[in-house]
């Protein structure tokens, strides 16, 4: 390696040198001294420039480049339009899940007081479980509504916020003013004071404020409560407590393992220190499982998420911690990366056929493998002029596709109509383990919710129902069912069918348990069971063909609705299934990517060579040979052992020419990259050894 | 006034506590000459303060009160006594005069404080009352913070300085011969009685005055034999739990049941007899502050409510299932001893009768082990003074450790387990440190449903970082740094890498539950599981 190529290697990182273990030390040359001193960095104002830029041409050009500049406009508006509808309405649902443990929570600070918490602090433990950001909207929303009536306000509190009890006093009274006041406000509040200046954590600065404003409660929500010191705890809650006469505190715990827990790590005279209600927020599941039901049966809908998303979705919000805001981010990537990446996407937009009719979309239209599948469909149909001319006319395939696309889309609403009335279904025949909406779905979207299991049950069950269960059945269904149905026909036989026979008790299908008998009979001392019909009463049988009925038309209706997607001609528009750049992006993996980085480093550098036959050359960056050989070794290594095999790696390749002293010092700053990386450590077993402290491929 | 009569106007407001009252009074009596420093100390809640200041209003000596708790600093502190001490002589508007209202050390107290005392009208020169109430409990106090205290009054004649210490102070703690003491005893039991019975009676509907004036001078004794005498309760707990018990305790009257033994009436003997479940259960709970309080609004309902309900823990959290998988992880590489990884966690030694056998051999030993550990460790709290650093641990089994820790081992573990499901340990083999690369270890040997092509499949290690992240900051696993325990790091608990080492934070059967819920068997693996 030549002596060029060296040292721009190991000056290739001018910001590392802050924290460089071992570097060369150069003398700077007297004449460049001046021009070689780093220029200041300026402030750049990127600002002004983005503002105009953001709206116009965020989505490049797809096809090649080739499409045009309103198409691409169009895929991007859709996709704010769209996405901006969706969002509010996750908004709302959130706001709906909270609302009632606010309400709990606010009159629990309203109601309470030292006096009726016999001198306790009043406290509430607000358990969250593992829907984390839930607090945080939680308290922000009880700050609005403590600080619009007036009363007072929330002070909020996180672990990384209290180090000690100066800094965490400072907080709170800066963070209990500023909320009021304004950052300009506390600056006001601390200076001009009648008397001396107060310590930044005097308490008497907000008992000041407190007496101003006429506070009547003062919340204090620690958001992480297990995380913070339990030492600091007592500290600060000591000192609460001997303010309490003056200062209206309350204090709101946010927990997120179990009040059990909680409570047995703080030390007794903490305990006893507070007093108060439990209040537990809904968990996180459920909140995502509205979320997708309302972004999947939104009436207004123009894209759904297949079933390989879906999946991956769920398996997220299932198997780690989640936030409902995660998840919902997690689904605006998903629709971001649909309209950005995928060109027939413009095609949801309902565009006008002027802007959209080029070549190129058509020719993308005609390389789908639903458009494929559309036409064998056809040429079996027997009308091969249709094909031909879907294959030759561009504005026919432009009409066909567009029409296609919105049939599609009523499908896809149609789907998730029907899962719902399955859902409704299922709230009446299962009696156990109920099955919720997103699980439906998924098996919806990959078209085997028909067949499945479920469904069979379901049936069955709503066969076996008497007229006392099916009544109510019928009247909770949803409004969303077709006509075709006939339900209201089913409703009024059956109300008519009962009022006639109301007298006699709940009428039973002949599928029902009650209505078969078993017959005993002994043949040759051997007992027959045998399974027979009672005899059914008139208005039995009656209300059996009306059961029939319903089931029939359900059936009817579930193969006919319940297909699957894939399916339909330009699905590729409307349903966006491709798991990879979700699953990629919201689960990155540096440790992976460092490892092959030190690895296979050609994998990422270019390469000079092609270095295809040794797996180390010296052309690698030393860090990168170091590594490999380090990953040869055992769980401790002879530091020389490892400076032999390095200098090995060189002497190969250069011969006797090569520079001791620069390899070495190549070698040191390939250690101290690898103990910064935390793979290496000094062994107090064997002075000169090290020990190796990461394995690769954990 | 004189002493007699100020001890005599404050006891029938605060009872059983004349002596000290005449003390304070005498010795703080503007007409005796000043007392350079007065110590008063005593237990909480013995009535220091409230006497303290209710013998300084009845005498309307000037006076200035300062609660050290709080104080965050010493500086703190000083600079609120001078505040204080302007604000009780109405000098509250020049404080720019006396160093501009900061005072950073004694020696400056000291000087001010002559400055305001001398500052004082001709007519008012008189005796001045300076309190430090907790000054014992004082945060950040330099050593010598007392010692300089008490001299202010020597320096300044007029200037009586009374430290109120809620600890028993260590002879001459003041490096000062003959500073008078008070000491505020704790309340004997006649006392304790007669102090709740002085103080009304809590109220319960539609129970005669007469049963109840009869009653409930006995009830209030028995309560303090029960539960305030035995656990050296304060006056504060014995009122709330007479308070709590006593609805419970005469409800059947109140309910009109019939007395046993065909008497008319209920006396107090019948009612205890009645009530004997209610001193064991109820009362020894109420001992015990809850922050959330258990519901005694019906008394009918809790006196049948059968125990296991009361003691069934609420809903334990739920993890997620991979957090679920990572803490079990962490959990069994706490508790396996690091050498005996290659046995239990091996792939190649995976379900073979003999690697079974193995297994459940070195289980046993641990579960041995562990119990001899803690006998050590009882042995060695009985007798703190043998030095236990240095002396190694040894692994031998003797046949009387062996047949000693068959005989307790069921004791130790439904002992410890008892509370609340949460707090026993499965195995008491405590937790122990284990760096983060053998958690990713332990975590591939237990994944129940590990990937099929484990050489094609990306690396979980990242998610798990992230996952552990969470954890962390729900203190399941704790980072390690030196001392093991939660308490130990002090501050900053947001830096990632305070230590090399983590540790589970979670003991016991609740890990073992959440590991079942997701099919794994924590016992497979821990010393004395599956036995």
């Amino acid at each position: 390696m030549d002596p060029e190529g060296l040292e721009d290697a190991l000056d290739l990182s001018r910001d590392r040198a802050q924290n460089q273990g071992v570097y060369i030390y150069q003398p700077a040359k007297p004449g460049k001294a001046t021009s070689e001193r780093p220029s200041k960095r300026r402030k750049v104002s990127s600002t002004d420039s983005r503002g105009q830029s953001s709206d116009v041409q965020c989505f490049v050009p797809l096809l090649n480049g080739e499409e045009n500049a309103e198409s691409a406009q169009l895929r991007y508006e859709t996709y704010k339009k769209l996405w901006s509808a969706q969002e509010d309405k996750i908004q709302s649902i959130l706001e709906d899940v909270d609302a009632g443990v606010l309400a709990d929570v606010l009159s629990f600070v309203r109601d309470n007081s030292p006096q009726t918490c016999n001198g306790c602090i009043p406290t509430g433990l607000v358990t969250v479980g593992s829907n984390v950001s839930s607090l945080t909207r939680l308290l922000s929303r009880l700050n609005d509504q403590l600080s619009t009536s007036g009363e007072g306000g929330v002070v909020v509190l996180e672990s990384g916020d209290a180090p000690n009890l100066k800094t965490s006093l400072k907080n709170i009274i800066r963070a209990a003013i500023t909320n009021t006041e304004g950052n300009d406000g506390y600056q006001k509040f601390v200076t001009d004071r009648a008397g001396p200046r107060l310590l930044g954590y005097d308490l008497d600065l907000l008992n000041d404020y407190v007496q101003r404003k006429g506070t009547k409660k003062l919340v204090l929500a620690l958001r992480d409560s297990e995380a913070f010191d339990p030492g600091l705890l007592m500290d600060l809650l000591s000192l609460f407590k001997s303010w309490l006469d003056r200062i209206p505190f309350t204090v709101l715990l946010g927990i997120s393992t179990s009040v059990e827990l909680f409570e047995g790590r703080l030390p007794r005279a903490c305990v006893s220190l507070l007093q108060g209600k439990h209040f537990e927020v809904q968990e996180a599941g459920n909140c995502v499982d509205r979320i997708y039901e309302s972004l999947q049966t939104d009436p207004q809908g123009k894209l759904w998420l297949g079933c390989n998303i879906t999946s991956t979705l769920l398996e997220k919000t299932h198997d780690y911690f989640q936030t409902p805001e995660a998840f919902s981010r997690m689904v605006k990537y998903a629709y971001m990366s649909h309209f950005f990446a995928n060109p027939l996407s413009v095609l949801l937009g309902s565009p006008a056929p002027a802007t959209v009719s080029q070549i190129w979309l058509c020719e993308a239209i005609r390389n789908l493998p639903s458009f494929r599948m559309f036409c064998e469909d056809l040429l079996e149909a027997g009308s091969p002029d249709d094909v031909r001319n879907l294959l030759e006319n561009d504005g026919y395939l432009l009409e066909e596709a567009l029409s296609h696309v919105s049939a599609g889309q009523q499908r896809m609403q149609q789907i998730f109509h029907a899962v719902i009335a399955i859902h409704a279904f299922l709230q009446h025949t299962q009696s156990a383990k109920k099955a919720n909406v997103s699980d439906l779905s998924v098996r919806a979207l990959s078209g085997e919710l028909n067949e499945s299991q479920v469904v069979d049950d379901m049936l069955a069950t709503v066969r076996t129902f008497d007229s006392g269960k099916l009544g109510p059945l019928l009247e909770s269904l949803p409004e969303t069912l077709p006509a075709g149905l006939a339900l209201d026909e089913i409703r009024t036989d059956l109300a008519t069918l009962v009022d006639t026979n109301g007298d006699f008790g709940p009428l039973r299908s002949e599928y029902n348990i009650n209505s078969s008998v078993v017959k005993t009979t002994v043949v040759q001392q051997r007992i027959l069971l045998s399974k027979g019909k009672s005899n059914l009463s008139k208005r039995d049988v009656e209300y059996t063909k009306i059961v029939d009925r319903l089931v029939g038309a359900l059936q009817e209706y579930l193969t006919e609705i319940l297909i699957q997607p894939q399916e339909l001609f330009m699905h590729e528009a409307f349903l966006f299934d491709l798991r990879n750049p979700l699953k990629e992006t919201f689960t990155p993996r540096p440790r992976f990517a460092l490892e092959r980085a030190l690895a296979n480093p050609f994998d990422y550098l270019i390469s000079s060579t092609n270095a295809s036959g040794a797996r180390i050359s010296v052309k690698q960056p030393a860090t990168a040979i170091l590594y490999q050989l380090y990953l040869e070794s055992g769980a401790l290594v002879n530091i020389h052992d490892l400076w032999q095999a390095f200098y090995a790696v060189f002497e190969s390749d250069q011969g006797n020419t090569c520079d001791d002293r620069m390899i070495m010092s190549l070698f040191y700053g390939a250690l101290s990259d690898l103990k910064s990386f935390g793979m290496i450590k000094n062994s107090r077993k064997k002075t000169d050894h090290l020990a190796k402290s990461a394995w690769m491929g954990l | 006034m004189q002493p007699a009569d100020v001890a005599r106007s404050l006891s029938s407001q605060w009872p059983c506590r004349d002596i000290q009252a005449r003390q304070l009074a005498s010795l703080l009596h503007p007409n005796t000459p000043s007392l350079p420093t007065l110590v008063v100390h005593g237990v909480s809640a013995t009535c220091k303060t409230t006497i303290i200041r209710g013998v300084l209003s009845t005498l309307e000596v000037p006076h200035a009160f300062v609660r050290s708790s709080e104080c965050i600093t010493a500086r703190h502190l000083l600079t609120k006594i001078l505040w204080n001490t302007l604000e009780a002589l109405g000098q509250k508007d020049e404080w720019e005069k006396y160093g501009k209202g900061r005072c950073e050390h004694v020696s400056t107290l000291v000087v001010l404080l002559e400055e305001c005392l001398a500052a004082r009208a001709e007519g008012q020169r008189g005796k001045f009352v300076l309190v430090l109430d907790e000054i014992d409990r004082q945060r950040e106090a330099p050593q010598t913070l007392l010692s300089a205290l008490a001299r202010l009054g020597e320096i300044i004649p007029s200037l009586c300085v009374v430290l109120v210490l809620s600890s028993t102070p260590r002879p001459l703690f003041l490096q000062n011969a003959a500073v008078p003491h008070v000491s505020f005893p704790p309340y004997t039991r006649k006392e304790a009685i007669d102090i709740l019975l002085a103080s009304p009676m809590p109220l319960v509907e539609s129970l005669p005055d007469e049963t109840s004036s009869r009653v409930y001078p006995h009830f209030v004794a028995t309560v303090y034999d029960t539960l305030i005498g035995p656990t050296a309760g304060s006056i504060p707990t014995f009122r709330s739990i007479c308070h709590q018990l006593w609805p419970l305790f005469v409800a059947p009257v109140v309910q009109g049941e019939a007395p046993p033994g065909g008497n008319a009436e209920w006396d107090f003997t019948r009612l205890l007899v009645k009530n004997r479940a209610l001193f064991r259960r109820q009362g020894e709970s109420a001992l015990v502050h809850r922050i959330v309080p258990e519901d005694t609004s019906a008394p009918s309902k809790t006196l049948r409510k059968p125990l296991a309900t009361s003691a069934a823990p609420s809903a334990l959290p739920h993890l997620p299932y991979f957090s679920t998988l990572i803490l079990t992880s962490a959990y069994l590489a706490s508790h396996t001893p690091q050498r005996l990884d290659t046995i239990f966690f091996s792939k190649f030694s995976s379900s073979s009768l003999s690697a079974r056998n193995k297994r459940a051999h070195h289980r046993r030993r641990l579960k041995v082990l562990s119990q001899a550990q803690a006998e050590d460790r009882a042995a060695g709290n009985d007798d703190p003074s043998t030095p236990r650093k240095g002396k190694r641990t040894k692994t031998r089994i003797t046949k009387s450790t062996l047949s000693s820790a068959f005989a307790t081992s069921s004791a130790t573990t439904s002992a410890v387990g008892g509370g609340a499901g949460i707090t026993g340990p499965s195995t008491i083999l405590s937790a122990r440190p284990f760096p983060l690369e053998r958690l990713l270890a332990i975590y591939h040997a237990v994944d129940p449903n590990p990937p099929e092509n484990p050489i094609n499949t990306a690396a979980v290690a990242d998610q798990i970082y992230a996952e552990l992240a969470t954890l962390r900051r729900l203190r399941l696993v704790v980072p390690a740094s030196g001392h093991v325990g939660f308490a130990s790091t002090g501050s900053g608990n947001t830096s990632a890498d305070a230590g090399e080492k983590w540790c589970v934070n979670v003991s016991g059967d609740w890990i073992g539950e959440l590991a079942k819920g997701i099919g794994v068997e924590v016992g497979e693996w821990l010393a004395g599981g599956l036995d």
